[in-house]
């Protein structure tokens, strides 16, 4: 079986959660690694925002964060497509 | 995607958007389902009663985030201790390793989150559903006002239990208490509403939905495991010398002369699998090591008047009749490695001194010259007290000859938990100075508790007098 037949017979659960869910983890490490060395209240203080409440801030930090990290785990799942697949969408049947 | 042309679009398409098939394991009782039941109450019970649990007036267990510090038993850590924290994780993967090269999968068939609430949420499938395959026949009937009251009334407890579950969470990170009386009220804040209700969603779908699924696609520990495990791995095994060729056969027949060995094929293993497998087919990653097949072999081997143990926990060697050896190199490499950074963690936190001296140079101006002719250096100085309780604070400094300390005052009380700002001068005469740079020391110390001081080093800056 090649690369490409042995991808699709992946689960459709596997792939959503190959995205989802390392980003997720990721980003939770990164939030509380960025969070630990930098206070969010000092933070605010450096960007004008006043009345910034902790929790929230850490909240709005995490999903700032899963959004950048599922971004790169969705754009290496992009870039794994074979290269085939391109040719064959374009009408090229080598 | 889409763009795609192949042979036969609707077999593909079948194949990716085949659906799981539905797993529903048997309820199973035996010597390990005790053994689980005993570490789900164990486990669950710490979850949610813990958080509850109050200390000198203090949560017991409070990872206060909106305050950030953590109160763990008595101890108060600051974000500044985050290297405990990184020691206790580095501790806790370390026995995770020793664990599995030992015993295998103990801490998926046992402890994992995902295992524990998982039974939970079987139990109360079955409670209100009722076995397997009164479960079975349930879904296969058309929707009835009976399928819809009892599927209806299975989610309504699993959300509840769920609800219930994320607000616990919820409760290790803001006061439990003061939670509770918010929510009471309906006025808990919007963050953590989401997060109860995250958290619930997230208990909800993993425990009932997703089950087996979470172990074989999102577990990290489940796809690198077995690069611990060695022939002297404790694992669940089928006897396949034993068992072969299985099939069925009458109790009280003959049938070695029939040449069937023990597997009578029953296939109350695969039914019991909470992950679907077939043991008989050999170790597999999917395998979480829970022994539900082990327990009910053995009920089906004592039935049949067999020997227990067709599947049994075992290792490779002993399979094959070789002896297990315990202690090996891996073995003794992971538990010293263990011995060594958990000894660090506990003396880290015996010796931890709760509070933290900065010294920051006044950055306006590198020295200046004092009416009376000493040369005076300006810092600022941040005490923190890490600890609960208020203390007073004596502050002196040495390092060049007759240094002369200036503060508002002499002794600085600190109340437990806060940070004080104190501006102080430093004066010395220039006579004393034989570089540009000479290296002071501040000590900060503890009046009601003598062990608790700290030092810290500054720069005294001056003119070259020599």
């Amino acid at each position: 079986m090649g690369h490409e037949e042995q991808l699709k017979d992946i689960p459709r659960i596997q792939k959503v959660v190959s995205v989802l869910w390392p980003s997720f983890l990721t980003a939770g490490v990164a939030t509380i690694l960025f969070f630990t060395a930098f206070d969010p209240v000092d933070l605010g203080m450096l960007l004008g925002v006043e009345q910034l409440e902790r929790l929230e801030a850490y909240s709005i930090g995490f999903f700032l964060f899963w959004m950048l990290t599922s971004t790169s785990c969705a754009l290496t799942c992009y870039f794994r497509k074979p290269c085939d697949e391109f040719n064959r969408g374009q009408g090229h049947q080598r | 995607m889409s763009q795609k042309t192949t042979n036969a679009p609707d077999e593909v398409q079948a194949e990716i958007y085949k659906k799981r098939e539905k797993i529903y394991p048997r309820e199973v009782h035996g010597m390990f389902a005790r053994l689980r039941v005993a570490a789900v109450l164990a486990l669950l019970g710490l979850y949610y009663v813990i958080p509850w649990l109050h200390w000198n007036g203090q949560q017991l267990v409070l990872f206060d985030l909106p305050a950030r510090k953590f109160h763990i038993f008595g101890l108060t850590f600051w974000p500044q201790d985050f290297f405990f924290l990184a020691m206790l994780l580095v501790v806790a993967a370390l026995a995770l390793f020793l664990f599995t090269t030992l015993a295998g999968r103990l801490w998926c068939g046992y402890a994992c989150p995902q295992t524990v609430w998982t039974e939970v949420f079987l139990w109360i499938e079955r409670r209100i559903e009722g076995d397997r395959p009164r479960q079975m026949k349930l879904d296969k009937a058309p929707w009835s006002a009976r399928k819809l009251a009892i599927k209806g009334g299975k989610h309504v407890v699993w959300i509840l239990f769920s609800l219930w579950t994320g607000f616990t969470f919820v409760g290790y990170f803001t006061p439990i208490h003061e939670l509770a009386v918010k929510l009471l009220h309906l006025q808990t804040g919007p963050w953590e509403t989401f997060w109860i209700l995250f958290y619930g969603f997230a208990t909800y779908g993993n425990a009932g939905w997703m089950r087996e699924q979470v172990c074989i696609y999102m577990c990290p520990y489940a796809r690198f495991q077995s690069a611990m495990f060695d022939r002297n791995t404790l694992v669940i095994s089928y006897d396949e010398g034993r068992g072969e060729p299985r099939g069925s056969r009458k109790r009280d027949e003959d049938y070695k002369a029939k040449g069937l060995g023990d597997c009578i094929d029953c296939t109350l293993c695969v039914q019991v699998c909470p992950t679907g497998i077939d043991i008989r087919d050999g170790l597999q990653y999917q395998c979480i090591g829970c022994a539900a097949c082990v327990d009910v072999c053995d009920q089906v081997m004592d039935k049949m008047g067999y020997p227990k143990g067709l599947i049994r926990y075992t290792t490779e060697n002993a399979m094959q009749g070789k002896g297990t050896r315990v202690l090996r190199p891996r073995i003794v490499i992971y538990s010293i490695i263990l011995l060594i950074i958990a000894a660090g963690l506990v003396y880290g936190l015996a010796t931890r001194v709760p509070m933290q001296l900065d010294v920051m140079r006044d950055r306006n101006a590198l020295y200046r010259e004092t009416a009376t002719g000493l040369t005076e250096n300006v810092y600022t100085l941040r005490l923190i007290n890490m600890e609960d309780v208020a203390h007073r604070f004596v502050l002196t400094a040495e390092g060049l000859e007759g240094l002369r300390l200036v503060a508002d005052q002499d002794v600085f009380e600190v109340p437990g938990g806060a940070v004080v700002t104190l501006p102080v001068r430093v004066q010395v005469d220039p006579v004393h100075l034989e570089t540009a740079s000479s290296e002071i020391r501040f000590t900060a110390s503890a009046l009601d508790k003598p062990e608790l001081h700290r030092s810290q080093t500054a720069r005294f800056l001056g003119p070259v007098t020599r």
